[in-house]
């Protein structure tokens, strides 16, 4: 059966004049992690709340499991959790009657509940702050709930809003080990970020920018959609160099990273060579210069610039 | 799919129940106030009548019938007195002496009564209040009959007995008639519904109504708001709970604590005022449609705001007028037919009418089923209004 669990079809969504989301297509495979990137306003949270059943698509359709996301939406409701981005249970119950209230809001048997309320305190390793009130947990502690409150009614499908905005490199790492768990249970798991390294740990990533979807493919591929290599340079001083440099007419863009400057360029090559016999800048020194291996970043901002020129072949 | 769901509703309403047993401050609140408000109004009402009113007695005439008119008006219980100086000029300087009345008693007074002349009394009294003004004026007026009635008296006992040889000579029907125009004609009053005529048993629904009602409007409608203000409301939105299975969820806590006011407040009335309630089932259909429509009101107000600021302000501003127009302490006859027409939108009016219909009048269904009807489609409308609103949030 490869019926994908999330089904985009032609899908938008529009506000009054503004586009919110434009036309978005694509299929969800079971048992992805599907990381969801672009900046804040792109359409991210528009899509995720078309998928829950919370706005209505103004434009082709959406379906979950088949479910046509808003006339079903009853029935969708109960195939997915949703964790939001801002902590949302209730800071005055405890980490048990939060699972309590939204076992009963899902409809788990009584018999069931308190068995499965068991288990994931221990997935989630609160098993000690049972009695807790989830107000006095840690930042990391109550998103680690939030994931708990929405596995209670055990969906296949998991929406995380910015999973691990605001939490330390500890908690975030906790929180990834749980997706990862999630996922070799055969959970399809749709994350938004706008955190490039979160998007190296997906399995599929989906770019969105202006409502538009600008690519869809495993990380991977979208790297290797990338000229093999790219030129990052050492200069001084760092701050007029980037300036100087971002004028260039051969130049797509440059962008700062670790204190050397990248250089998206479709001739990358031919412009060092000429740079080498000729620097054209006597004010600005050239230190150094090697090849590095695109990431995310590089691949989200030479699809989201338009830097075509330093893409071998754009993945729809 | 069932239309409601037992265990959906339950499970909104045991967390609703926690937010309310958590929240200590406010369930110390809610548990104590009722009853100390019931204390205090039904004592702030517990008689209509005025009484020492703060008043000058200037004495001008200083002879011994003059005393006994002020021997009687000291007893009148409307005034607390002070005397004044005869010569004083300013008596209508009310303010001045700290007083709301000032009653004066002219130079000559007797002696215009002994020439079947009288000189009328001085009276200055404080307009700025029409109520207190009308019953000073209404008092001084008894004490003067009680006073002119015994001056009658005593001159009839004094008259010659020339005058009762007279009398003698004329016709028995005659002097009957005669007798009787000197006494008050009577009325044989017999009060109905209330017979001790004490206020506070007219005032207790308005009490009963008030208190539920700014507790129950306050409270729930901060329900969705606070919800909305801190984003579980989201949470609460993607889960498969449906609409009116969030809102009848978060309504039954509050009706449960509602009642139990309504019980509370009850017997306060009862042990501490002596009120009797008649008529239980009817009383507790009653109490119950309006507790609904109030809640429905709370819902509305809270599904309808933003934040809980907001929901409190709404609140205050459809009190208001609540407070003043419903009929809850004073009849609405009082007020003009324009007016009143709004006072029919109100529940407490509802509440109030049909309360006083079963518990004082002791009436029968028939007089009072315009009253839960119109809170029963209130309680409808307001929740279905709430409904709406909620679905609204997913557009």
């Amino acid at each position: 059966m490869n019926e994908p669990v999330i089904m985009l079809d032609h899908l938008s969504k529009s506000y009054g004049n503004v586009q919110a989301v434009r036309d978005l297509s694509l299929q969800i495979e079971r048992g992805t992690i599907f990381g969801f990137l672009g900046p804040n306003g792109a359409g991210k949270t528009t899509t995720m709340r078309m998928l829950c059943g919370l706005t209505h698509p103004t434009g082709g359709r959406a379906a979950i499991e088949g479910a046509h996301v808003w006339r079903d939406r009853q029935e969708v409701r109960t195939k997915f959790g949703y964790v939001p981005q801002r902590f949302s249970l209730y800071p005055d119950l405890t980490v048990a009657e939060n699972f309590r209230f939204f076992g009963g809001a899902y409809g788990v048997p009584g018999s069931e509940l308190e068995q499965r309320i068991g288990r994931l305190l221990h997935v989630i390793d609160l098993e000690e702050k049972r009695n807790t009130a989830a107000q006095s947990l840690s930042g990391g502690m109550r998103q680690l709930l939030a994931i708990g409150c929405a596995l209670i009614h055990d969906p296949r499908l998991l929406f995380f809003d910015e999973p691990t905005a605001g939490l330390d490199p500890v908690h975030r790492q906790q929180i990834w080990n749980l997706l990862y768990d999630l996922s070799n249970e055969g959970k399809t798991i749709f994350v938004t970020t706008h955190y490039m390294d979160e998007a190296e740990r997906c399995t599929e990533v989906g770019f969105i920018e202006e409502g538009l979807l600008l690519a869809k493919a495993p990380p991977r591929a979208l790297k290797s959609s990338f000229r093999s290599r790219l030129l990052e340079i050492d200069v001084e001083p760092l701050m007029p160099a980037l300036v100087r440099l971002r004028g260039l007419p051969e130049l797509l863009g440059v962008s700062l990273r670790s204190g050397g400057l990248r250089l998206y360029a479709s001739e990358p090559e031919k412009l060092i060579a000429r740079w080498r016999e000729h620097w054209p800048f006597p004010d600005l020194r050239l230190l150094g210069e090697r090849w590095v291996e695109p990431d995310m970043e590089d691949v989200f901002t030479a699809y989201s610039q338009g830097y075509h020129g330093v893409l071998t072949k754009i993945i729809p | 799919m069932k239309w409601l769901s037992f265990e959906a509703v339950a499970s909104v309403a045991y967390k609703e129940f926690l937010h309310i047993y958590r929240d200590r401050r406010v369930l110390l609140l809610v548990l104590t106030l009722p009853p100390l408000f019931t204390l205090l109004f039904g004592h702030a009402f517990e008689t209509g009548e005025l009484t020492d009113v703060p008043s000058l007695l200037v004495n001008q005439d200083n002879t011994p019938r003059a005393q006994t008119f002020i021997d009687i008006i000291s007893k009148n219980k409307t005034f607390a007195w002070r005397r004044g100086s005869p010569d004083a000029k300013d008596a209508a300087d009310l303010i001045a002496h700290g007083v709301q009345a000032a009653l004066v008693i002219p130079a000559g007074w007797n002696e215009s009564l002994e020439n079947g002349d009288p000189k009328p009394l001085l009276l200055y009294v404080d307009g700025s209040d029409i109520n207190t003004a009308d019953a000073v004026e209404g008092s001084v007026r008894q004490s003067l009959g009680d006073f002119q009635l015994k001056q009658r008296d005593s001159m009839i006992e004094n008259l010659p007995e020339e005058v009762f040889e007279l009398g003698k000579q004329l016709p028995v029907q005659i002097r009957k008639r005669f007798v009787s125009m000197m006494e008050m004609w009577g009325i044989d009053r017999k009060v109905l519904y209330n017979p001790k005529s004490r206020v506070i048993d007219y005032v207790v629904p308005g009490i009963i109504g008030l208190i539920l009602q700014l507790l129950t409007v306050t409270l729930m409608a901060c329900t969705i708001a606070r919800e909305r203000e801190s984003g579980t409301l989201y949470q609460l939105m993607v889960t498969s709970l449906r609409r009116r299975e969030i809102v009848i969820g978060k309504m039954l806590p509050y009706l449960v604590v509602s009642a139990f006011l309504v019980t509370v407040i009850m017997l306060v009335s009862n042990l501490h005022f002596g009120v009797a309630f008649y008529q239980w089932p009817a009383l507790a259909v009653v109490c119950l449609l309006f507790l609904l429509c109030s809640l429905g009101l709370g819902l509305l107000i809270s599904a309808f705001s933003r934040t809980q600021t907001q929901a409190i302000q709404f609140s205050v501003f459809f009190l208001l007028p609540v407070f003043v127009l419903s009929g809850a302490f004073a009849p609405l006859q009082q007020l003009p037919t324009a007016v009143r027409y709004i006072s029919e939108l109100f529940p407490l009016t509802h509440f109030c009418r049909a309360f006083r219909l079963v518990n004082m009048y002791r009436a029968g269904p028939e007089f009072y089923s315009v009253d839960l009807l119109v809170l029963f489609a209130g309680a409808l409308i307001t929740f279905a209004g709430a409904v709406f609103l909620l679905r609204r949030i997913e557009q």
